[in-house]
């Protein structure tokens, strides 16, 4: 397999703080990799610098061999990179298939004024954007609540919203906020369902940071893990059970476990 | 250099105190009050009716000032803002009956105390002057010790005194101030007042020296905007960081531009844009400031 | 190429059926011309203010459209008087430069948002009015007087608009040009809301930080639609600047802004044509209550701040949920600013 995205010596600091402190890593084509790490070990910043939503102190992000990081937001979504959110994170007062239609703006062909004069290529790209959003919303299963307003839904329809927002742009790389935060046993189950399928159907490499060990290692093809701001390991989830380090880690925390 | 530098002291005294109410009321609620200058407006008729026109001692006359307003105040939070925020999710309503109470403020004024200017009586007479280098009246020198008084003890009130505790844990978080027991509707009230108690008390200050019209409203309450954006919004020391900048800013430009015509607060305005470019939370506009 | 229902057809043809024709037949056969005057004021106005409803479209409290109206006004007025240029030509000059200043202003201050936008929006109609008073192009306080009225326009030789100064009654020119104006504006609103352009605003309106992630330039749709919004602001201020033939720093300030926001919330920030709506009833529920003389501005006021008790959520009571402070506060700008603490 190929080398997608690779991170690269990455760190980050705030004031005298270390978040991140060189951190390197490989995501190869099509795997799943995830990003664990007890509270505070500097997850979400990595996740934060990897869809430039914060810029690194030193190190860099590349994607095919072009560097990603430090750029705007949208730039990186352009180039194939493309995060979700935790589920406040949504267009509120929109439907589901509204949200999906919104999100393929980089698919879209016609310029914005041409949409506005409603030249030949907008009206394709409008007929596209609705019957890519309906096949995307009965790929992700949601067909059912598709003309529901995004603030009415449940926690879980919002986590596939935002997954169905991130693939709306046909990305090659979908950046996975914490997935599984607050389910339950069936609805983690349901949504390691629907990440698999993705990858497997929509060829989309995924990488997700997350603390649910056991989700984790249900899902992953890797894992690397950090702890502390350093990373400590990385392997297959076999390597990452086994690992000396990580479970020390995991042990010192007392409110996480490893539960395998 | 020297009358400058007291002009700009004068000047950054009462403009802190202004953008300090604003701040404060801000902070709590998050409610962006247009009435502010006209609160100024209302503190300064006050005075004047009290001191200029019933011969009251000055000092009466400004505590009744600061009196009404705490009142109107608290009134004004318990029966209009309080309610509007309870039911409404846009924090462009409460901006919306700002700006009404500001119109519904310039119409009281109007009507009860008229368009024309008003003055009051000098405080103390005199003119303090340092071999021409530094002159200024001695009311001037009083009304911005008197400022810089309050200033001191507002702070002071709000780092030692329990109002000002529960006030800050008010603006900190909202909703921890309220598990940790605060009584949210009373302090929010308590800090509406204050926050228009201090507008009031800066007019009666003021009133002595610079006197009262209905016009001033407006723009005290736009240069109380610039003030808190230089210091950064819902932060007392950005306030009172914003009030002495704006206040050295004016004075320089007065005695530095004054051939170019009125072009200082043009400069102070494009000097704010760019400031903001690279900070747009102000100078001290971060969480716990 | 506009995809309407029935009932939108119908709509739009009443609509323009009683503003070209029911509404000036019913003036003339009441000989109240005055009308035309004020109608044609809540025209300009609904102009301008629909630049500040498209604002409030990307989340952005605007009170700043009374400086781009000024801004308009005296560009017209000068290019009319100093320059002797056709006022037809220097209307959409006077919006395109109002558009340019906004393009220059907006890029630092777009950043913000919330209540900072809102100040710095005040703050620089303030701004504005003193830079007239200031400038000598602009003449002080005196202002600019004596502007001619339009004159003729004509293409290929055949007149496509008389000139204003040989008719009769040039009000009733400026009534039509002006709802010939509005009409063309708030066709160019709904089309720009029902566009993509429209769409991607609202899902900035929503969550600036989900759009930037789905590969919306956030940045640069904020100023286009800045741009858009003063364009309209110019406009409105250029035409009244030559109804009036005169400008002033005081013919827009900052009571006037904050009534073009008031516009806005009154008719309602859910729909297009809320602005249109707002301003007519602001306009003639002011000329109403002219009758209660000195009292005109309290009963105004206490009408409003009950309004706002009765109805905190607008004349039309639309609610927008994504326009409240917490979907709209994020890392990259007011996250942590939108916090108090001292």
């Amino acid at each position: 397999m190929t080398t997608l995205l690779q991170v690269q010596n990455i760190t980050k600091k705030f004031g005298g703080l270390t978040a991140n402190n060189d951190i390197s890593f490989e995501v190869k084509e099509n795997e799943i990799l995830s990003v664990i790490g007890p509270n505070g070990a500097g997850k979400s910043t990595l996740f934060k610098m990897i869809s430039s939503f914060l810029p690194t102190s030193s190190g860099q992000v590349l994607l095919n061999g072009e560097r990603i990081s430090n750029l705007k937001p949208h730039i990186v979504a352009r180039k194939g990179v493309v995060r979700t959110f935790q589920e406040t994170t949504i267009f509120k007062s929109m439907t589901v298939r509204e949200s999906v239609i919104v999100a393929q703006h980089l698919r879209a062909k016609a310029s914005l004024a041409g949409y506005f004069w409603g030249t030949s290529a907008a009206h394709r790209d409008v007929e596209d954007f609705g019957s890519y959003a309906d096949e995307l919303i009965a790929f992700l299963g949601m067909s059912a609540i598709a003309d529901e307003q995004a603030s009415n839904l449940p926690q879980g329809n919002l986590r596939a919203l935002g997954i169905a927002i991130g693939l709306a742009t046909d990305p090659k790389v979908l950046l996975l906020d914490e997935p599984f935060a607050g389910m339950n046993h069936d609805e983690t189950m349901t949504m390691v369902d629907l990440v698999r399928k993705v990858r497997d159907e929509r060829g989309v490499t995924v990488l997700l940071v997350e603390h649910d060990m056991p989700a984790v290692m249900k899902i992953s093809d890797r894992i690397v893990v950090l702890n502390f701001g350093e990373m400590i390991a990385e392997g297959t989830p076999r390597e990452i059970q086994n690992d000396k380090k990580v479970i020390e880690a995991y042990l010192g925390s007392a409110d996480d476990e490893i539960g395998i | 250099m020297e009358q400058i530098l007291a002009n700009g002291i004068y000047l950054g005294s009462q403009y802190a105190m202004i953008a300090l109410g604003l701040t404060l009321i801000f902070a709590l609620m998050n409610v962006l009050n247009f009435a502010h200058g006209q609160m100024y407006v209302l503190g300064g008729f006050v005075t004047y009716t009290f001191y200029g026109q019933l011969g009251f001692p000055f000092v009466v006359a400004l505590f009744l000032a600061c009196a009404t307003l705490f009142v109107l105040g608290a009134l004004i939070e318990k029966f209009l803002f309080g309610p509007v925020i309870r039911r409404s999710s846009r924090e462009e309503s409460t901006m919306l009956l700002a700006a009404g109470l500001a119109f519904f403020f310039d119409a009281v004024i109007l009507l009860v105390f008229g368009e024309k200017q008003r003055g009051v009586p000098k405080i103390v007479d005199g003119v303090f002057n340092w071999d021409f280098r530094l002159i200024m009246p001695y009311d001037r020198i009083l009304i911005c010790v008197l400022a810089i008084f309050s200033i001191v003890g507002f702070i002071l009130f709000m780092q030692y005194s329990k109002t000002g505790r529960a006030l800050r844990a008010l603006a900190q978080d909202r909703t921890a101030a309220q598990l940790m027991g605060v009584n949210v509707d009373r302090y929010s009230m308590i800090g509406f007042a204050l926050g228009a108690m201090l507008a009031g008390l800066v007019g009666g200050l003021l009133v002595t020296i610079t006197g009262v019209n209905l016009g001033m409203g407006g723009p005290t309450s736009i240069k109380a905007f610039m003030m808190v954006m230089i210091g950064g919004a819902g932060v007392i020391s950005g306030a009172i960081a914003g009030g002495i900048i704006l206040g050295f800013l004016e004075a320089i430009g007065l005695a530095v531009l004054s051939q170019y015509g009125d072009i200082t607060y043009l400069l102070i305005f494009v000097s704010l844009m760019i400031f903001l470019a690279f900070r747009p939370q102000g100078l001290m506009g971060k969480p716990w400031g | 190429m506009l995809k309407l229902s029935k009932t939108q057809w119908i709509g739009l043809a009443v609509f323009l059926g009683a503003v070209f024709v029911a509404v000036p037949m019913t003036i003339a056969a009441f000989g109240r011309t005055d009308l035309f005057f004020t109608l044609t004021s809540v025209g300009l106005l609904a102009i301008a203010s629909a630049g500040v409803w498209l604002t409030f479209y990307i989340g952005r409290i605007n009170i700043g459209q009374g400086a781009f109206a000024l801004l308009g006004a005296y560009v017209s007025a000068i290019l009319v008087t100093k320059a002797g240029m056709s006022f037809w030509l220097s209307l959409p000059i006077a919006g395109l430069f109002a558009a340019f200043v906004a393009v220059l202003i907006g890029l630092p201050i777009l950043r913000l948002r919330g209540v900072y936008f809102a100040m710095i929006t005040l703050v620089l109609t303030q701004v504005f009015t003193l830079t007239a008073l200031a400038l000598p192009i602009t003449n002080g306080a005196k202002g600019i007087t004596s502007i001619p009225l339009p004159g003729e326009l004509s293409l290929f030789g055949i007149t496509l608009i008389p000139d204003f100064a040989t008719l009769g009654n040039p009000r009733v020119a400026f009534y039509y040009t002006t709802a010939a104006l509005m009409v063309l504006t708030f066709a160019a609103m709904y089309r720009l809301v029902n566009s993509r352009l429209g769409h991607l605003c609202r899902s900035m309106q929503q969550n600036e930080e989900l759009a930037s992630s789905i590969g919306v330039n956030i940045s640069y749709i904020r100023i286009i639609v800045f741009a858009i919004s003063s364009f309209f602001g110019g406009i409105g201020g250029a035409m009244f600047g030559s109804i009036a033939q005169s400008v002033y720093p005081s013919s827009f300030q900052v009571a006037d802004s904050v009534n073009f926001m008031l516009n806005c919330f009154l008719g309602g920030l859910g729909y297009v044509f809320g602005p249109m709506l707002g301003t007519l009833v602001l306009y003639f529920g002011w000329d109403l209550l002219f009758e209660f003389g000195k009292y005109q501005l309290l009963i105004y006021s206490s009408l409003l701040i009950i309004l706002m008790l009765v109805l905190p959520n607008g004349l039309l009571s639309m609610k927008i949920p994504g326009l409240s402070p917490k979907a709209r506060s994020g890392p990259e700008v007011a996250g942590k600013k939108e916090e108090p603490g001292q």
